[in-house]
Order: structure tokens, then C-alpha cells, then sequence
């Protein structure tokens, strides 16, 4: 007599439904990005520096230069001192949206986050919206901080800016906006290179060293260069009034900076997903 | 349950995994055994779909990990200690990855418990000893209370008390039903351990059996035996169908039967022994003489130095 062997195993469909488990969904993953910022010290650090340097700085050169501005002889609008303390606080939004991707390839934590989230677009996607989120937020209340602040020494020698001016408040909101495109700037960045200094040197001498260098190059090619350098097409919308004559208009520079920061995140894109972690 | 097939990885023109195929059945321990170098690690983050093999493929519980719904829930594993951000607490780190399957953070403090480090699970992980590092991966791999376990080299840098630690639990995984699959460059290590063994070597597999089978095919042991009257009882014991070579001096070196039956059969015979020793090559010596031809990098063995 022959035996059928019996299949010990019960073969089940992987992919049905097991009760108590939910499939986790992008949510989930946004909220372990979220808590993934903020329990390093690193973000906190670079989210205090941009306050206290871009409300802090403007406070100050409103005070220091508020006399000048009344004065006969001012050839600067007293507008364009109210973000002032944002071309430096700049810095920090770079530092952080570069450490919110090279610190995970530094350390290798990339592959835990990668094993936990397979879709690498997701974790992407919840990365720069929570880069953004926060950097907007603080961006914005840095320029009001900096504003309340730094206005009424300007107002005192009565060269005040009221909120209603002509672009101050665009200006306010745009500092927002520009710091959290500059910080996923340097987060794309990040993910060409996985490399921390790396990152940080080449942002920051494309927005700080070339941004005003190539200015210097002759005839029209070179001022076209100049006005779509990323960091001069995208700071324009973060002040009233530009001290740099040779800018594009606030909204049509940042659309071209969005426009680059979209390019060079694709690019980061493409080999987060092709490469091995 | 894990299933490679053709499993191929390469770098360029090196080949780090070269067409491998295993099964790694739950229900037991299975150890990943190789030398540095050999592919383990490769092998591992291609379970993991963290590398993307040049060609074959793996699945874990019928399907790409990367197609698991929820991922941690169903394989957990312990990568390179390192894979932590240092500047994070124990606790952090497993909160987000909690937070990533929808694992309820309750379970993080059930795990930081079962590893034993609730008392410092608020401390920098970059604080953490090579040991408490290898707790807190384990810690994550324990995470979703999975169905496939896999740790890479999870020994390493641990004390005696540590290793034992490791050792007991990949046991009682396994046998709760679990999947558990352990690499190691360690073959001590790996017979205390594992069930089934895979070892490998520059990217193949060398070896796919149980550990009994291994050891039964590859610690070699015979009897060594010396008499005066060495002729005559190597005569005796082939005469019982017994494997008898003949070492230099006076010594024979005898397999198929066990030390005191031998000593018994030569006493009838009237013949003397002056000794009668049990000889078993260590599992350390198989494996390395397994994998003598794959071992990467050899150190130099300086002439004249006696060994």
C-alpha cells in the first residue's frame, strides 16, 4: 500500500490579512521621520542657531544701523534690513537639511530605515516634508521675531517699516519659504554625495562663494549666470528690498530655485532608489 | 521561512556572492557560516532588500521582503551594531522604528526589558559598550515579535555571559517555530548554536546539512594505537574489517570501531598496547579545512618557525 505523504506545513497566501496588523501607511512613516529629527541633538542646535542668529542679527543691525538709514547721506532701503539677520541664519537651514540625510549614511543607519521602510520615495517624501515643514514654521517666525524686534529702532529715527509696506510681508512668509528650500536644496544634495562634508561644502560655496562670484563675469551670459545661481534666484523672495540691484523678481527667482531644488532632488531620487544602501 | 536561489551579487568584476541557493527552514537554528569576506553580509541585506542582487532572487515567507506589508512584523534583524545614530537614546531609536510598522511603544519598553537595557534605554547610544550595542540590535531585530529572525554576526563583542545570552535565545526562537538564521565566522560558536548549517565560502556554498551531519562528515576522529608487536595487531583488526593505516614509528591509526571495543579485540588476541587514544579533529579544523581555498586574505605563515 502506498502512504500519500501528508504536508506537514499549511501553506498560507503571504500577502492575506492578519488580524491586529495594520499595514502601516505613509503616516506611519512620517511620524518615525518626525521623531526621528527631533530626538538628535543636532537638529535642535541648527534649529536654535537659525532662530537666534536671523532674529538676533537683524535685531542687532536694526539698532546699529538705524541712524544711518535716517540720515541724508543712506543710499540703502530701510526695508531691506528687516530679514537682514536671514542671509546668515541661511547657514543653519543648510546644515540641518544636509544632516537629515548624510548623518543616517554616516552612521549607517540608512539600512535600519530602509529595512523598516522599503518604498524609498516614502521615506524620502516624509524626510523632505518634515525638513520642509519645520523649516518653514521657524523660518517665518524668525523673520516676525526679527521684525518686531529690529523695527522699532528703524522706527525711532523714522525710517520704520509697517507690515503693509510693499513686500514686507511677502518678505516675512518668504523667508520661510526660501529656508525650506534651501534646507531640501542641501538634503538632494546629500543624497548625490551621503557624504556630511561634502554636502555642506558644496552648498554652501554654491550659494555663498560662486552665488556672488560669478557676478564678476563679463556681459549679459554672466549677469544671466549670477541671477540663476540657486542661492541669489531664491533668497530674493526673503527680503522687501533686495541690496543686490541685479536680482530676479521675488516670485519668478524662487519658482527657478524650486525649479533647481526640484531637478537635484529628482536626481537624489533616482539613486536612493538605484543604488544599494 | 527564507529561500535564495541563484543568488548573485557582484561589485564590478568581483564577485561577492556567486549563484547561491538555500533554505532556511523554521523551527530551528540555521548558522551562516563562513570567513570573512565570504558573502555573508551581502547575502543578509540581500534578504533584506537592502542590496539588489545582480541576478537570482530571495523571498522570505513567499515573497521579496520589500513587497511585505509590514516588514518588521515579519523578519527582524540585527544588522551591524553601528546601524544607530550615536547621538540618539536606546529608547528613541526603537520608538521611530516602532513607529515606522505601527508597532505600539509599549513593545519598545517589552524589548528594552528583554535585552536588559531598560536602566539605560535614555542614554546616547554612543555611549553604549560594543556589548550594549549588539542588546540594542537584538532589541530591534525582537521589535515586532517576527517570524523570521535573522543576525548577523549578533556575537560579536560580547562577553561570555553575553554569548551564552545570544546562544539561549536564538534557541528559544526557534523554538517557539521561529525562522532563525545566524552568521558567523565562528564554528565554535555555530556548533552550539545552530541545527543546519550553511557555510559558505567566496561567495558559494561549501556546506548545506545538518550539524550532526557535519560534524559526522567532516570532524574526522580514529584511534590511535601503539604496540610493540605493531604487525600483528594491525593484522587482527583488519581481519575484523577494521580501516587500519599505518603512521610513522610504531603508531596505527584505526577507524570503524570505538576505542575499548578495539582495546577488547586486541587483549583476546593476546597481544599488548602501550596506548589506546581517541583522536577527533576539532570542527574549528573541518571548517578550515573547508574553507582553507576560499579564505580571502591568508596570514603569512613565517618558514622556519615550528608549529
Amino acid at each position: 500500500m502506498t502512504m500519500t505523504p501528508i504536508s506537514r506545513t499549511v501553506e498560507l497566501d503571504p500577502n492575506r490579512n492578519v488580524p491586529g496588523i495594520r499595514r502601516p501607511g505613509f503616516s506611519d512613516t512620517l511620524r518615525a521621520e518626525w521623531i526621528k529629527f527631533w530626538t538628535v541633538r543636532s537638529t535642535q542646535w541648527s534649529v536654535a542657531t537659525l532662530f537666534v542668529m536671523g532674529a538676533g542679527l537683524t535685531v542687532l543691525v536694526c539698532w546699529a544701523a538705524a541712524g544711518e538709514l535716517a540720515s541724508e547721506t543712506a543710499d540703502e532701503a530701510a526695508a531691506a534690513f528687516v530679514t537682514w539677520g536671514l542671509m546668515l541664519a541661511q547657514i543653519a537651514a543648510v546644515v540641518l537639511g544636509a544632516m537629515v540625510v548624510t548623518s543616517e549614511y554616516g552612521t549607517g543607519m540608512i539600512r535600519a530605515t530602509l529595512a523598516a521602510t522599503p518604498s524609498r520615495g516614502a521615506v524620502l517624501a516624509a524626510k523632505a516634508l518634515v525638513l520642509t515643514t519645520t523649516l518653514f514654521v521657524v523660518g517665518t517666525a524668525t523673520a516676525f521675531a526679527g521684525y518686531f524686534g529690529g523695527n522699532p529702532f528703524l522706527e525711532n529715527e523714522g525710517v520704520g517699516v509697517a507690515l503693509s509696506d510693499d513686500g514686507v510681508l511677502r518678505a516675512m512668509v518668504g523667508s520661510g519659504l526660501y529656508m525650506a528650500g534651501l534646507g531640501l536644496f542641501a538634503a538632494a544634495v546629500g543624497l548625490l554625495v551621503r557624504h556630511t562634508a561634502a554636502a555642506l561644502s558644496i552648498v554652501l560655496g554654491l550659494v555663498f562663494v560662486v552665488g556672488n562670484m560669478v557676478f564678476l563675469l563679463p556681459g549679459a551670459w554672466g549677469e544671466w549666470i549670477g541671477k540663476l545661481m540657486p542661492g541669489n534666484a531664491g533668497s530674493a523672495v526673503s527680503s522687501a528690498a533686495s541690496f543686490n540691484p541685479m536680482l530676479l523678481d521675488p516670485w519668478v527667482g524662487y519658482a527657478v530655485f524650486i525649479g533647481e531644488v526640484a531637478v537635484v532632488l529628482l536626481a537624489g531620487y533616482l539613486v536612493l532608489r538605484s543604488r544599494d544602501a | 521561512m527564507i529561500v535564495a536561489s541563484g543568488l548573485t551579487k557582484t561589485y564590478g568584476s568581483k564577485t561577492a556572492v556567486d549563484g547561491i541557493s538555500f533554505t532556511v527552514e523554521p523551527g530551528r537554528v540555521t548558522g551562516f557560516l563562513g570567513p570573512n569576506g565570504a558573502g555573508k553580509s551581502t547575502t543578509m541585506r540581500m534578504v533584506l532588500g537592502l542590496d539588489r542582487p545582480t541576478a537570482g532572487s530571495v523571498t522570505v515567507n513567499g515573497r521579496r521582503y520589500a513587497d511585505s506589508p509590514a516588514p518588521l512584523r515579519e523578519v527582524g534583524a540585527l544588522l551591524e551594531a553601528k546601524a544607530v545614530h550615536p547621538g540618539r537614546s536606546a529608547r528613541n531609536h526603537l520608538r521611530w522604528l516602532a513607529a515606522t510598522n505601527g508597532i505600539p511603544v509599549g513593545r519598545v519598553d517589552e524589548v528594552l526589558d528583554l535585552v536588559g537595557l531598560t536602566e539605560v534605554a535614555r542614554q546616547r547610544v554612543g555611549k553604549f559598550s560594543l556589548g550594549m550595542g549588539q542588546r540594542l540590535g537584538i532589541a530591534v531585530a525582537l521589535l515586532g515579535d517576527p517570524r523570521v529572525v535573522v543576525l548577523d554576526e549578533p556575537v560579536n563583542g560580547l562577553d561570555p555571559e553575553g554569548i551564552r545570552w545570544v546562544r539561549n535565545l536564538a534557541r528559544r526562537l526557534a523554538a517557539e517555530g521561529r525562522t532563525v538564521f545566524v552568521s558567523s565566522h565562528l564554528m565554535s560558536e555555530m556548533a552550539l548554536t545552530a541545527d543546519h548549517l550553511v557555510v559558505i565560502g567566496r561567495g558559494r556554498v561549501l556546506a548545506d546539512c545538518s550539524m550532526s551531519d557535519f560534524i559526522a562528515e567532516h570532524a574526522a576522529s580514529y584511534v590511535l594505537v601503539r604496540s610493540p608487536q605493531r604487525g600483528e595487531v594491525a593484522d587482527v583488526l583488519r581481519r575484523h574489517g577494521l580501516d587500519v593505516a599505518v603512521h610513522e614509528d610504531d603508531e596505527l591509526r584505526v577507524q570503524g570501531l570505538d576505542a575499548p571495543s578495539i582495546g577488547e579485540l586486541v587483549g583476546k588476541n593476546g597481544l599488548y598496547l602501550h596506548e589506546l587514544t581517541l583522536v577527533r579533529s576539532s570542527l574549528e579544523d573541518a571548517f578550515m579545512t573547508l574553507t582553507a581555498d576560499s579564505v580571502e586574505y591568508h596570514a603569512a605563515t613565517p618558514a622556519g618557525i615550528a608549529r
